[in-house]
């Protein structure tokens, strides 16, 4: 089952995308994905139910979070109203070791994302502060990146030994898919997923040429 | 030396923070901004002729349901960006972030609209290129009988 595990819709300010004309653009261009993830800039998208969408086009969409550290940004998955209070999701500096601590406890996920690109990726604020204990999963591959910086994440990622996922970071429709991560598990819900990343049965795809 | 960076970083995040706050508290919703403006029935027209809409509903002045076409609000705006006093943010005048239009009813010639300008949304977002501030600027078009035609959110970024 492949999912992007990295898009935005309208809901986050800088998104020009309906989830409507995804899916529509996901059947249309016959797009591998079996679905994808909602990752909204600094919020968490509580109000919108995709379930119609889901049910019409037969696609598996799940929400969960962007949010940004003092590591750069990451996502965070299995968000609930604990994780909600554990920290201010609105705020430029959360600091990521704490990200990644209340996500575990609150039964979510943190995946440190586009970690190779300057100023909001992880590596880069590994050039002059030292590692976050914690990190076990970044993003790969980004379908934002610019030449290089999926480069730099894969082999940073292997030099810390992180496992890697994959997201297209889509913010208009003809970017969703681009890249994605594939598990060896059937994902019917954010638990499902959360388990799946937590137990690294999953692999990053990029279909980026 | 990391310990030194760290604090300097966790400092200026702090003051920006802060900074932010004192700005959306004293400007979001705030209209600073109202005016009168009559629909012009040649403006109208050669607003949509110039975007190269070609529906007769933007193009024909004789079709029963002539309107003004999508982005027209955004041309007829005699709106300032910001209020005269606003704080000062950043270096340089910045870039357009796009406008948004959210249309009500359909805008006809001759109508009289009001328009009341407001800041609508300051926040702070990172990117490759560093700390970006967006703010907000909402043109709300009403009628004369005091229903909404169009909303307009205008986005304006400034580097920090």
């Amino acid at each position: 089952m492949i999912l992007d595990l990295h898009t935005h819709s309208v809901a986050s300010d800088d998104g020009r995308a309906k989830v409507e004309n995804y899916c529509q653009w996901i059947r249309k261009k016959e797009l591998p994905i079996d679905g994808m993830v909602l990752t909204e800039h600094r919020q968490f998208d509580a109000a919108s139910d995709y379930r119609a969408l889901e049910d019409r086009f037969g696609l598996l969409l799940l929400k969960a979070s962007e949010v940004e550290t003092d590591y750069g940004h990451c996502l965070v998955f299995g968000v609930n109203d604990d994780l909600l209070h554990a920290f201010d999701f609105a705020r430029l500096d959360n600091p990521l070791g704490e990200v990644i601590d209340a996500a575990k406890r609150c039964g979510g996920f943190a995946v440190p994302c586009h970690p190779g690109r300057k100023n909001v990726g992880l590596f880069s604020h590994y050039e002059v502060k030292p590692p976050v204990d914690g990190v076990e999963v970044v993003e790969i591959y980004n379908g934002g990146s610019i030449p290089g910086e999926d480069e730099r994440s894969v082999e940073e990622a292997a030099r810390y030994g992180y496992r890697g996922i994959g997201g297209s970071d889509s913010h208009i429709v003809s970017r969703v898919g681009l890249c994605a991560t594939e598990f060896a598990d059937d994902i019917a819900t954010m638990d499902d997923l959360v388990t799946a990343l937590r137990a690294g049965r999953c692999e990053a795809r990029t279909w980026r040429t | 030396m990391a310990d030194v960076d760290d604090a300097e970083s966790l400092a200026r995040s702090k003051t920006r923070s802060a900074r932010m706050e004192s700005i959306r508290e004293r400007w979001v919703g705030k209209v600073f901004q109202a005016f009168d403006v009559v629909v012009d029935r040649d403006r109208m027209l050669e607003w949509a002729v110039t975007c190269g809409e070609t529906d007769p509903r933007f193009v024909d002045p004789d079709h029963p349901d002539f309107q003004a076409s999508t982005s027209f609000p955004t041309h007829i705006n005699i709106a300032r960006g910001l209020p005269d006093d606003f704080t000062e943010i950043g270096s340089g005048r910045g870039i357009d972030g796009g406008k948004s239009i959210v249309w009500h009813r359909p805008m006809r010639a001759g109508d009289r609209l009001h328009v009341d300008v407001q800041i609508a949304d300051v926040y702070a977002k990172t990117g490759r290129s560093g700390t970006m501030t967006f703010v907000v600027n909402r043109m709300t078009y009403t009628n004369a009988s005091g229903e909404p035609v169009a909303t307009v959110d205008w986005r304006m970024i400034r580097q920090d």
